[in-house]
């Protein structure tokens, strides 16, 4: 509840008729003033106390966002660990619910993989096969939520998002696209799509509120390469062929926009889903389209100067 | 003092946008759904026409909305599949994506942006089930009026759509422009059948269809008799 995306969907939550008391746990507090949720402050690794706040509070949905993308908020190893200890510690604390009908886990597009000969467009019947490190730690998450549905009987929705991009949501991707430099594939200049934050977090309470029971793509209409999003931002391409993508990468992270190994997969094997499933199961379709997410991305300031603060009394 | 620190900040500014003139006028239309590029294919289309002419018929008997599994003849080297998808695409004003594109670089995300998909029933079967038009071939074949088998799998696809399945017959030759692209009339299996037999028998039906279709084209003639004595058609 504390990091955008969780943000945005409290406030959604909160919004919703059929919600009646909501509360969140997260590492940071709430970016958005929040009327009815009740929030905790907790780190992933204090189980017992996300298991003791989560069985009290006995709830009829949980809807788990907590997913460190590697280079968003944390490094790799930092994200690994903390969306493991968060999986364990919400999952299993649902698993204790006696009143629990339904869960909705965070997941992404990610978990396809894109090894050679891997659909363009995957549906949600295409085996989950992931290629990196955040792939397989989507997976892992996908696994341990359908483990526990089907051990205590739960409905379980696996909301599969492509890429999120979001005026405030921490994106190596975003992050790297804002570069002046930005480098691509020469080779493939592989299309991909993303989903804006606002469409994401629509997706998660349209799930909760149907009690989501199957996995589903979030994806915003249209695709983009990355040389069309470089010139959309105006900013100057820089072709790779290969090797010298380690080098590309250490230069960015020393600029302060590191590259993990999923958003270079992306720009050489690209990173479409079928979404159509959202609109037939969830009733929703992102508003936004993928070129239009782009071009926002690029329109957001890169600092918000807040003027001077007056005390009037 | 604050002139000093903003010079090199001016400096590097003015420098990037000298590099990014150029790029200005780069296109940054974006890609569809399935990574195809109408930009790129509109760029490239008058190239496409120095090597053929296509003469396209039959495009009536396609849906305007739905999708369709068309399958065509392809004989070795005549890239039929790629001129037949972009002249039906042009007839029809709605994308028809060609199947069997290799999955490696530069060629397989350059075919992906002219509109080429894998050969896999799954991805077949969701460009149908998003209502596309795919374009797949025969086996490949040396001989220009012979109809190679369909694969069967690619076809399962179009049945668990509910797509209709049309035939494409092509002919094109080596040494001039004219080529052909002809569609007939929907295929319909014979007897219904709720298992793979409905596919394995309608692909093989298909081959039918376009083999008669071919066998109706005849040969070509290019005008240059020893030329028409040997086979160049294809």
């Amino acid at each position: 509840m504390g990091g955008e995306l969780g943000s945005l969907v409290a406030a959604q939550l909160e919004a919703e008729p059929w919600v009646g008391a909501l509360v969140g746990i997260d590492v940071d507090p709430p970016r958005r003033r929040l009327r009815k949720a009740e929030f905790h402050l907790l780190q992933p690794s204090q189980r017992e106390r996300i298991v003791d706040v989560v069985t009290k509070f006995n709830p009829h949905v949980v809807i788990n966002l907590s997913v460190w993308e590697p280079d968003a908020r944390a490094g790799l190893n930092h994200a690994r660990q903390f969306t493991a200890d968060a999986t364990t510690a919400v999952v299993g604390a649902a698993a204790e619910c006696p009143a629990l009908e339904s869960m909705v886990v965070r997941s992404g597009i990610e978990v396809y993989g894109r090894a050679r000969n891997t659909p363009t467009r995957p549906t949600e019947r295409t085996p989950v096969d992931p290629t990196t490190e955040y792939g397989r730690m989507l997976a892992n998450i996908e696994r341990s939520a359908r483990e526990v549905g089907t051990r205590v009987g739960l409905a379980v929705g696996k909301l599969r998002l492509a890429p999120v991009l979001g005026k405030h949501v921490p994106s190596p991707l975003g992050r790297l696209l804002r570069q002046p430099v930005v480098p691509f594939s020469a080779l493939a200049d592989a299309p991909f799509a993303v989903v804006q934050d606002h469409d994401a977090a629509r997706a998660f309470v349209e799930a909760a509120r149907l009690r989501l029971d199957e996995p589903v793509n979030v994806v915003a209409p249209g695709a983009i390469t990355a040389v069309q999003a470089i010139v959309r931002g105006k900013r100057v391409p820089l072709p790779l062929f290969g090797p010298e993508w380690t080098i590309a990468r250490q230069f960015s992270h020393l600029f302060g926009a590191p590259i993990p190994d999923h958003v270079v997969e992306l720009m050489h094997r690209g990173r479409l889903a079928d979404g159509s499933k959202a609109r037939d199961v969830l009733g929703f379709a992102p508003q936004r389209t993928t070129p239009e997410v782009i071009d926002q991305l690029f329109a957001w300031p890169s600092v918000v100067r807040v003027g001077a603060i007056r005390e009037v009394a | 003092m604050a002139q000093i620190v903003e010079f090199p900040r001016r400096v590097a500014g003015t420098a990037a946008n000298v590099l990014a003139e150029p790029l200005r006028h780069w296109p940054a239309h974006s890609v569809d759904d399935f990574g195809r590029d109408p930009h790129l294919i509109a760029a490239l289309s008058p190239l496409a026409r120095l090597r053929w002419n296509v003469g396209v018929g039959g495009v009536h008997h396609l849906p305007v909305r739905g999708g369709a599994l068309l399958v065509c003849n392809d004989r070795r080297w005549a890239l039929s599949n790629i001129y037949a998808a972009w002249a039906l695409s042009e007839a029809t004003g709605r994308p028809v994506r060609f199947v069997g594109r290799p999955d490696f670089v530069p060629f397989g995300p350059f075919m992906r942006r002219i509109g080429g998909l894998l050969a896999r029933p799954d991805e077949v079967l969701g460009a149908l089930r998003n209502h596309e038009l795919v374009l797949i071939s025969c086996a490949t074949s040396n001989h220009a009026r012979h109809a190679g088998t369909v694969d069967h799998a690619l076809v399962g696809a179009a049945v668990m759509a509910g797509s209709p399945i049309f035939p494409v017959a092509t002919m094109s030759s080596s040494v001039s422009r004219t080529a052909r692209a002809e569609v007939g009339p929907q295929v319909r299996p014979r007897r219904k059948r709720r298992g793979p037999l409905a596919e394995v028998e309608l692909a093989e039906q298909v081959q039918h269809h376009v083999q008669r279709m071919l066998d109706g084209f005849g040969g070509m003639q290019t005008g240059v008799a020893p030329l028409d004595w040997l086979t160049a058609e294809g």
